[in-house]
């Protein structure tokens, strides 16, 4: 009916189509618009659209329409419904809040990013009253919903800071009425059965990390009290089997794995993701190094170009999905969210494809001692030594002053796509999203020069292997189905 | 004018390719390698690099200078949906501001 009216309104307009995207890839054309769809076209398709030459009677004008491709047929209520649901995040404010409990860690990864100390390390401890001050500052925020992170070094090196965070955001959830998540991210090496009792009785999820088969993961995360594979593997299991039993009165979630892809990686895709499998992980989040922090020094041992990387990505997906055809369950979690943003036209949450990004409007990390940062990128290029991203501090500034602080403004505007080029004219655009720290730290300025920018590189070919896929119809019901409402 | 090399390395650049404004925000991002003098010229602008850092090369400083004349001409078509954007980001994590009675 809405299309009906609309054509009534514009027929007399030149049948040019809307503003779209397109990219050439081989024979074919795909094209994007900004209400998150997309389609594949033959060349002579594509010429006939960019002509204003799809009539009615042309085979594709039902489904372009549909998509918002044809001028005169364009149903603002339902397109703009889907602008609104991918960009729901525009609505709300920080949700996702990193805790930093200590920089103390006892591991020494290659590409850490996290400024970790050593175990001994002095004074980067926060204390508990610290910690209760960060959640009393996170349920400030205005989103509805809140998660709060806890993250080091290695936070399980400074327990009594997590408890404190964690019984007081409890209770602080219940008064406020919010909705709260609790997740910590561990090596596990300090777990214990008596901490992850009060993890699970406090609904707090883990998630760890794995790099692969022992040899790589031991290689990448080096840990000189003992054998970090074995360690991580073990409380895998251990967490797994409590949410495969749910105790009694407690609600355990099912554990997850990060993986960070090193040069060491790159050439065993296969092993890496079937060590998950034999893991018993249903997810394999498959995260690129960047080069800040640590990882910054040792780029020339341990880096890779962008194009390495999406290689590597594109093999992994085929595995995987390979693996799926033979009933195998397991999903790719960037793929997911960038999936869910494609086909679903809804926000997943990530923080770092987003315009404009998620630095301190999306989420704030909260240094050992309080002060706050646009992101956990922002805190480690602080740590360095320049505090361009320092937002404010727990103590001494209002959520409204750190929400209209110079690095907050300054991030929202120099990530908004619409105000990048090369961003705003390409066929990703729907769905990407910069990221000025990287840019500020790489390139020299928070507006970054695509043209020449590693990260959009890599971006770029983790979308060019999704909508590669999307375009099989084999792996296309595969993809579909990892991000079934 | 077109873009020219000077004998003392400097470049005299065309204005009707980069404004004062690009060259100035280019000078900014490499301001940790080289110092960039900018002068006003016949068409256009001289611009002369001392102190430069090993590595750095004119021409890495005019890709860029490029790319901030990109954004600015950018910035005069999609102002308006870029700054709708960004205005309900940050009011959106604000919150609203309570009434005073």
């Amino acid at each position: 009916m809405a299309q009906k009216k609309a054509a009534k309104k514009t027929s007399a307009a030149a049948a040019v189509p809307p503003q779209l995207f397109w990219r050439r890839e081989g024979a074919d054309f795909l094209v994007t618009n900004d209400f998150g769809h997309y389609a594949w076209l033959k060349k002579k398709d594509f010429d006939a659209l960019a002509a204003g030459k799809v009539g009615e009677k042309h085979p594709l004008f039902a489904g372009l329409s549909a998509k918002g491709f044809v001028r005169d047929r364009l149903d603002f209520d339902s397109l703009a419904a889907k602008w609104r649901s991918k960009n729901a995040y525009l609505n709300t404010g920080p949700g996702l809040h990193i805790l930093v409990l200590t920089l103390k860690c006892n591991h020494k990864c290659l590409y850490c990013q996290a400024a970790a100390g050593g175990a001994g390390a002095r004074d980067t401890d926060m204390t508990p009253a610290t910690a209760r001050a960060c959640v009393d500052f996170a349920f400030k925020s205005s989103n509805p919903g809140i998660t709060i992170e806890f993250q080091g070094g290695e936070p399980l090196l400074n327990w009594p800071a997590l408890v404190a965070a964690v019984k007081h955001a409890r209770s602080r959830a219940k008064a406020a009425g919010k909705e709260l998540k609790l997740a910590l991210v561990s090596n596990f090496s300090l777990m214990t059965e008596e901490k992850a009792r009060f993890l699970m009785e406090h609904e707090v999820s883990v998630c760890t990390s794995l790099d692969g088969p022992a040899d790589l993961h031991n290689k990448n995360r080096c840990f000189s009290g003992g054998n970090s594979h074995a360690v991580t593997l073990k409380w895998l299991k251990y967490f797994q089997k409590k949410n495969a039993d749910q105790p009694a009165g407690i609600r355990v979630f099912k554990p997850s794995a990060l993986l960070t892809v090193s040069r060491y990686s790159l050439s065993r895709h296969k092993e890496i993701i079937d060590e998950y499998v034999k893991a018993g992980l249903e997810d394999i989040f498959i995260r690129p190094l960047a080069p800040i922090g640590y990882a910054r020094n040792l780029w020339d041992k341990i880096g890779y170009e962008a194009g390495d990387f999406a290689a590597f990505y594109l093999k992994s997906l085929d595995y995987i999905l390979k693996l799926n055809r033979s009933g195998v369950v397991l999903k790719e979690k960037m793929a997911s969210m960038m999936l869910d943003k494609i086909i679903n036209s809804r926000d997943p949450g990530y923080l770092d494809a987003r315009c404009p990004c998620g630095a301190a409007i999306g989420q704030i990390a909260y240094n050992y001692n309080g002060d706050l940062y646009t992101c956990d990128e922002g805190r480690m290029v602080g740590w360095e030594g320049d505090e361009v991203f320092k937002v404010g501090n727990v103590f001494r500034d209002s959520y409204r002053k750190v929400m209209a602080s110079d690095a907050t403004r300054a991030c929202v505007v120099s990530s908004n796509l619409e105000a990048q080029p090369d961003c705003a004219r390409c066929v990703y655009k729907p769905y990407c999203g910069v990221c000025p720290v990287y840019n500020y730290e790489v390139q020299g300025s928070l507006w970054g020069d695509m043209a020449s920018n590693d990260r959009c590189g890599l971006f770029k070919g983790i979308f060019g292997a999704l909508f590669a896929r999307l375009k099989g119809p084999g792996s296309e019901a595969l993809l579909k189905k990892w991000v079934e409402k | 004018m077109s873009d020219k090399v000077k004998k003392d390395g400097g470049l005299r650049l065309d204005a009707a390719v980069y404004s004062g404004e690009a060259l100035k925000l280019a000078a900014f991002v490499f301001s940790d390698r080289v110092s960039v003098t900018l002068k006003p010229a016949k068409g256009g602008f001289e611009v002369l690099f001392k102190n430069a850092a090993p590595g750095f090369a004119p021409g890495d400083y005019l890709n860029e200078a490029l790319n901030q004349q990109c954004r600015l001409d950018l910035a005069g078509k999609n102002s308006k949906a870029a700054g709708m954007i960004a205005t309900k980001a940050l009011l959106s994590a604000a919150g609203s501001a309570r009434k005073k009675k």
